[in-house]
């Protein structure tokens, strides 16, 4: 019912082009995966899941530089002054339209690239004491792989923290504000009472998409083979 | 719906969650107890079979992975109530049953085993360490039992580690003088050696040469005079002519001096070496006061060595 009215054009704008919408979902999944297979010991899944999780930050990270309007960091990266003004300005009742990001989602979304960037970069060079090392573990000495194991293990209890945080505030505009963040996130349209008047979003070329995610794919598979898996 | 309703909300389903998680993981209880300063876990008696034997065990040998910095699959050892707790995958020790307690069946697997404990590339627990364990699981685990309760528990022996020579590095400390070492161990044959395989340092042993060894064959050595540890000139004619050389091996541990013609010019050289350990010269002279009194060695004449 939601999609079918949300594909009304009279009474929706589009926001959210496809890849951010495939690349914040395909997180969710692949953290689930991550922890329930580090959890259980399924290293070779752990590795697999970390290193797509590389691929999508990379990617993330070049479509936040030439992707669509929303994507973009410039659109949503405001100096802390203006996040700071922001929050004030909610908790005083103002209401401030954004098509895609407002600045505290807008920093919350940088905050979790950066801490998934480390993790994974730490993931990298960690190992389970139990055979399984990381492409990079080999690279560097016992102790020091010891250590990013360690740190990669107190990063993801910071990124359960974030995620948290990231829920509570999706709920917080559902629940308090009446604004449903979670459903644009499938379907890519807001209602036009929530988007500014006369918003200009340009969408990127999916062809930019795929160059961009080839590339951090390329990266990704040049890791894995710096690994001893495949003899 | 309000903030304050909303954010209420959240607050018991926050609790919720915790309170879930504490139970279906305890390591995870631990660290929010701990974190909160209420954990009251289990101690064991400063002279139980625990504290005397297995604890030890623990932290030669598991702590490096088990231990207050690193807790792999958020299991410790580092105290009795964290072997107790158990790690995310339960409770490693089940009391009076060694079979089923993971420590034991870990610690016990071939090496060419991906789980056994320590892992691949450590040493593995000697079998006396193992059955130190094993009498202490079959004990009940207990944190009181005195150690002499145990009568037939095996002494442990730690086996003797020969350190490996880093014969790359060695070579690389050598190398800046290697040529010039070489060149003096023709020219004074058995004088000049190094302290040890595993050493770049070298010692002199100039006593060989007798009164052959004098002030100009040992200010040939001259470019050596930092890397030499050890040096015996007894019986040699060196004279206090090389007082300002001996004074020049900073890093000279011990030193020879006996049947010399040196005086109170070389012992003056000496005493500001700060790591010298011992001297012998050729009766007391009054200027080895204050080296005794940095508490160096001096032996004389008559006091043997």
């Amino acid at each position: 019912m939601a999609t079918t009215m949300a594909n009304d054009p009279s009474t929706h704008v589009r926001v959210w082009d496809i890849p951010i919408r495939l690349f914040h979902w395909s997180i969710v999944v692949l953290l689930l995966v991550s922890w329930v297979s580090a959890d259980q010991g399924f290293m070779k899944v752990h590795l697999w899941s970390g290193l797509t999780l590389l691929a999508l930050l990379l990617f993330r990270i070049g479509w936040g530089l030439f992707g669509s309007t929303t994507a973009r960091f410039s659109n949503f990266l405001h100096p802390p002054a203006r996040v700071i003004g922001y929050l004030k300005g909610m908790r005083g009742g103002e209401k401030h339209l954004y098509a895609g990001h407002n600045p505290a989602g807008g920093l919350m979304v940088i905050f979790l690239i950066a801490v998934l960037l480390a993790q994974v970069l730490t993931g990298l060079f960690s190992n389970d004491s139990l055979g399984f090392h990381a492409p990079f573990a080999l690279w560097v000495t016992e102790e020091a792989s010891n250590r990013a194991t360690n740190l990669h293990g107190t990063i993801f209890n910071f990124i359960l923290l974030l995620i948290w945080c990231h829920v509570v505030a999706v709920g917080f505009y559902l629940f308090v504000k009446g604004e449903n963040l979670v459903w644009p996130m499938f379907h890519g349209r807001k209602h036009h009472s929530q988007v500014p008047a006369g918003v200009n979003i340009r969408f990127a070329r999916l062809s930019v998409a795929f160059v961009l995610l080839a590339l951090a794919a390329g990266i990704a598979v040049w890791v894995v083979f710096q690994g001893d898996y495949f003899s | 719906m309000s903030a304050p309703v909303y954010f209420a909300g959240v607050t018991v389903l926050t609790l919720a969650g915790i309170t879930v998680a504490m139970l279906l993981r305890p390591a995870f209880a631990s660290s929010v107890l701990r974190f909160t300063g209420l954990e009251r876990g289990p101690v064991a008696a400063p002279g139980s079979f625990y504290s005397v034997r297995v604890q030890p065990l623990f932290d030669a040998r598991c702590a490096g992975c088990h231990g207050d910095k690193m807790q792999k699959a958020q299991l410790g050892l580092e105290s009795f109530a964290a072997t107790m707790r158990g790690g995310k995958h339960g409770p490693a020790i089940i009391p009076g049953n060694v079979r089923d307690s993971k420590l034991y069946a870990r610690i016990t697997l071939p090496v060419s085993d991906n789980r056994a404990m320590p892992p691949s590339g450590k040493t593995p627990l000697t079998k006396n360490e193992v059955e130190v364990i094993q009498l202490w699981i079959t004990a009940h685990a207990s944190g009181s039992l005195p150690v002499s309760a145990i009568k037939n528990a095996p002494r442990l022996v730690r086996p003797v580690e020969i350190r490996e020579v880093n014969y790359g590095l060695v070579q690389r400390q050598r190398a800046p003088l290697a040529a010039t070492v070489q060149q003096l161990q023709r020219r004074f044959p058995g004088v000049i050696d190094y302290e040890a395989r595993d050493s770049a340092d070298l010692e002199i042993n100039a006593f060989l040469a007798g009164r052959s060894f004098r002030d100009a064959e040992l200010q040939a050595l001259m470019p050596l005079r930092t890397r030499i540890v050890r040096a015996d000139f007894s019986g040699t004619a060196i004279t206090d002519a090389s007082a300002s050389m001996l004074g020049g091996m900073e890093r000279l541990r011990i030193l020879r001096l006996k049947d010399t013609k040196t005086g109170a010019g070389s012992l003056r050289a000496i005493a500001s070496l700060k790591t010298l350990r011992s001297v012998t010269v050729a009766g007391a002279a009054p200027e080895t006061a204050p080296l005794r009194q940095r508490g160096v060695a001096v032996y004389g004449d008559h006091d043997g060595e």
